[in-house]
């Protein structure tokens, strides 16, 4: 009896998995790799999108993924897929404009193994000063700087873009030398370290350096776009582009294998199309993340590719030494 | 606080709140006894889950998860020896001998007690000192936690069993390992050898796979298959823990549980510190110092009281400041952030009645876990029953299923593998696997602190003695020390008194 009873079962079960891969067929599920931590900005977003897939598209199901670790991450990505495979991979200007100039033996790949889908948003990086040092403008830094003493600035990792935007703004200024780049684990770290006076300045997404912003430990100074920034509670902070200084905005772009369908391509770009456009989506991008959607075209990710590059080909020896 | 207590309990006491506690406790206990499974992935794996809830489910569902793993990875390092997570390791050490004895449900129900006692006291002060106590740990910079981690390195001569010398290679060895990958101050590459892999380093719990779980597996491979099964004859496991036991587990549980709080504020750190330092702490003040290492009630308690005791000290600067306690309670944050809530002390003025409530709803998950707990005790404690040519292949398999999780990939697997092998070579020299743990726990952490440190103070050691918490650590590290060393000496003493 036991043995029957465990061969139905068996058969149940079989029947139900073939039942559903058949079901399948009609829904491609698209597996979305973010290769940083899942806790990070990046990730939370993916997140939100793949919740909101299946509201706008009867065909494709984002299913989102955080493998921390970067290069390694995207090096496997690249590794284990071909061109229609249902996988798509966050990629930014971490690896295509820094990593590829400063240590390149760490990518088994290149931007031609890539087809661009859609970039979600962009984040303007900030930079925080002790409060102590009341400097609350470009103005008051330039003073600051004149001075000649050491200037140290927090930022998460010691090749990242935080550190590229404080060495692209302090060397403009002609303070390349005075700059002593303090590397954190995380972003959060580093806000944190410029309140308490371990350094005097800090790079920061804005949301990571609010809260301590609110609690006085820190002021901020200066974003790092062309203009100042227009909403949220860092509103009428000047851009670092308006007084001639290089910025860029920090992007990541969802990518595909090279070789993929067209037309999936472009169904997957609309499909980002209508979630980035879902009111919900774009306010908690806004308020909560102090994101902007920000959706681009090819010509627009090569621009901000070589312009990062050619940011890193400049300043690579205050970074890196 | 307390107009907010009422509307909180009002938002937390739903069916759905219960229900999704009581899911998150099973999960997290299941899931962390599984050698391999972290609680970390366990809350990445089921974080989407909570896209679609509002906050306070939601969050009730990652806390289950996260506080009853705390309990869940004591119980296969009590019932094989290998430590569920890599916090569990200070419970192996004693947990499994008590088992060996006989007393396996013992063991368990005092990892029991003890986390849900040191999860309760944790969330209470979380509930009534979180603010204020946020403020204290914020202050601690690069230097003071590089004190604390030096403290922490002195725990090694309390785990290196007889030899001092041994544990000391050991610890070595474990600091050599936590150097492979990119430096964490340059970013360039050490012990990489072109092995795209090891760019981020080598895992804790891939190595911790290797190191105890499939040693244990090569050792009985080594023996006579009948020598490894338990006489069940010889043994009457009715889980009765003595009133004199209970009367020595109160006070390694309370200091333990202030251990585990104060650690858990410190952004960084983490269960595994906690429950090393509490249980080394146990150690020194304990009057029967002869039985840890070979099952005793005081060492399980002390370690299992402080792990879980982080838990809710790591929602401190999470919720207070908006800083993650650990890499777990980090990927909690994106569940709060998803439902538009930016954590920080503001949102106790905006969102009050939804903070208490999470904050409330810590308690009762300790509650639930202690209930489901109570119940699971009774299945767990029957796995070493199961004849080992049957249970050994199954944890086999968890082990390699387990190493391949971590990030899908089958490299990890040979990690485990060699370290396994390495962890073989090194019984062999009788040199101790937990000071390996240790230094792979420590190393990364010991290392960038010193080095930012430094570069802070433009190479002035002076940084290391420049506040009223460095003096502190120093003391105490003075104090380690000097115990250590009394120790050696008074052990020695009696030694030659017995040669005599």
């Amino acid at each position: 009896m036991k043995k029957r009873v465990l061969s139905l079962g068996l058969v149940l079960a079989l029947l139900t998995a073939a039942l559903a891969g058949c079901a399948g067929k009609q829904n491609a599920s698209w597996k979305v790799t973010c290769p940083w931590a899942p806790s990070g900005v990046a990730a939370m977003v993916s997140q939100q999108a793949a919740t909101k897939s299946t509201s706008y598209s009867d065909t494709i199901t984002l299913v989102a993924e955080a493998i921390k670790g970067d290069a390694a991450t995207v090096n496997t990505w690249v590794a284990d897929t071909k061109a229609n495979d249902t996988q798509l991979v966050f990629v930014g200007e971490g690896l295509l404009s820094i990593t590829s100039i400063l240590d390149p033996d760490k990518l088994q790949f290149g931007y031609e193994d890539f087809v661009f889908v859609e970039n979600l948003y962009s984040s303007i990086f900030v930079l925080s000063a002790d409060a102590k040092l009341n400097i609350s403008s470009i103005a008051d830094l330039e003073e600051y700087v004149k001075q000649g003493d050491e200037i140290s600035v927090a930022v998460n990792g010691a090749v990242g873009s935080e550190a590229f935007l404080a060495a692209s703004l302090f060397g403009a200024m002609g303070a390349g030398s005075q700059l002593k780049l303090t590397p954190y684990q995380s972003a959060a770290e580093a806000a944190q370290a410029v309140a308490r006076g371990e350094t005097q300045f800090a790079v920061s997404h804005q949301s990571q350096i609010l809260e301590t912003y609110q609690q006085g430990g820190v002021t901020v100074v200066c974003a790092f776009d062309e203009k100042a920034i227009e909403n949220g509670p860092f509103a009428g902070v000047e851009g670092v582009g308006s007084k001639g200084y290089p910025y860029f905005r920090n992007r990541c772009f969802i990518m595909a294998r090279a070789g993929t369908d067209e037309k999936k391509v472009a169904e997957l770009k609309e499909l980002y199309g209508k979630i980035l456009a879902d009111k919900e989506v774009a306010d908690w991008l806004h308020d909560t993340m102090l994101l902007e959607v920000d959706t681009m075209s090819v010509a627009d990710v090569e621009a901000h590719i070589d312009n990062v590059k050619s940011i890193v080909n400049q300043y690579k020896d205050i970074v890196a030494g | 606080m307390l107009q907010h207590i009422v509307p909180a309990s009002g938002l937390l006491f739903t069916l759905e709140n219960i229900l999704w506690i009581n899911i998150g406790v099973f999960i997290g206990s299941v899931f962390a006894a599984i050698p391999g499974l972290s609680v970390i992935l366990c809350v990445i794996l089921f974080l989407p889950v909570t896209y679609s809830m509002t906050a306070i489910p939601g969050m009730m569902f990652l806390l289950g998860i996260y506080c009853a793993g705390g309990y869940g990875g004591s119980v296969s390092a009590i019932l094989i020896n290998t430590p569920g997570t890599p916090h569990a390791a200070a419970t192996m050490l004693d947990g499994h001998p008590l088992s060996e004895q006989g007393r396996t449900k013992a063991a368990l129900k005092i990892a029991l007690y003890a986390s849900t006692f040191g999860g309760i006291f944790s969330a209470l002060m979380l509930l009534f000192l979180g603010p204020q106590v946020a403020k204290v740990a914020a202050q601690l910079g690069t230097a003071e936690y590089f004190m604390v981690c030096v403290f922490g390195l002195t725990i090694i001569a309390g785990v290196s069993g007889k030899s001092m010398i041994k544990g000391l290679i050991s610890a070595c060895l474990g600091l050599l390992i936590s150097c492979v990958g990119s430096d964490p101050m340059t970013s360039y590459d050490r012990f990489t050898f072109g092995i795209p892999r090891l760019y981020l380093g080598l895992d804790l719990a891939i190595c911790l796979i290797g190191l105890f779980a499939l040693v244990e597996i090569l050792a009985k491979a080594e023996k006579k298959p009948g020598s490894l099964n338990l006489d069940a004859r010889k043994i009457k496991d009715d889980g009765v823990i003595t009133k004199d036991e209970y009367k020595r587990l109160v006070r390694p549980t309370i200091i333990s549980s202030i251990i585990g709080v104060m650690v858990g504020i410190i952004p960084g750190t983490g269960a595994s510190e906690a429950s090393w330092f509490s249980y080394n702490t146990a150690k020194n003040m304990s009057k029967h110092r002869e039985e840890f290492g070979h099952g005793s009630v005081e060492g399980i308690a002390a370690a299992e009281s402080a792990n879980n005791a982080v838990t809710g000290a790591t929602l401190i600067p999470l919720l207070t400041l908006g800083i993650p306690g650990d890499g777990t309670v980090a990927i909690m944050l994106s569940a709060l952030m998803i439902n538009g809530l930016n954590p920080g002390l503001s949102l106790f003025t905006t969102q009050g009645d939804i903070m208490y409530a999470i904050m409330l709803g810590l308690i009762l998950v300790n509650l639930f876990m202690l209930l489901q707990g109570k119940f699971l005790t009774s299945l767990f404690a029957k796995v070493v029953s199961i004849p080992q040519e049957i249970l050994t292949p199954i944890i086999v398999i968890f082990c390699f299923a387990g190493a391949f999780s971590v990030n899908e990939n089958y490299f990890d697997v040979g990690v485990a593998l060699i370290f396994g092998i390495l962890a073989w070579v090194l019984r062999k020299l009788e040199l101790p696997p937990v000071p390996i743990l240790l230094g792979l726990v420590l190393g990364s952490m010991t290392e960038t602190n010193f080095r930012r440190a430094l570069l802070i103070s433009n190479g002035s050691p002076g940084i290391f003695f420049s506040s009223a918490y460095c003096i502190i650590f120093l003391i105490l590290i003075i104090a380690a020390v000097g115990t250590i060393v009394r120790g050696k000496v008074l052990e020695r003493r009696a030694a030659a008194k017995k040669e005599d």
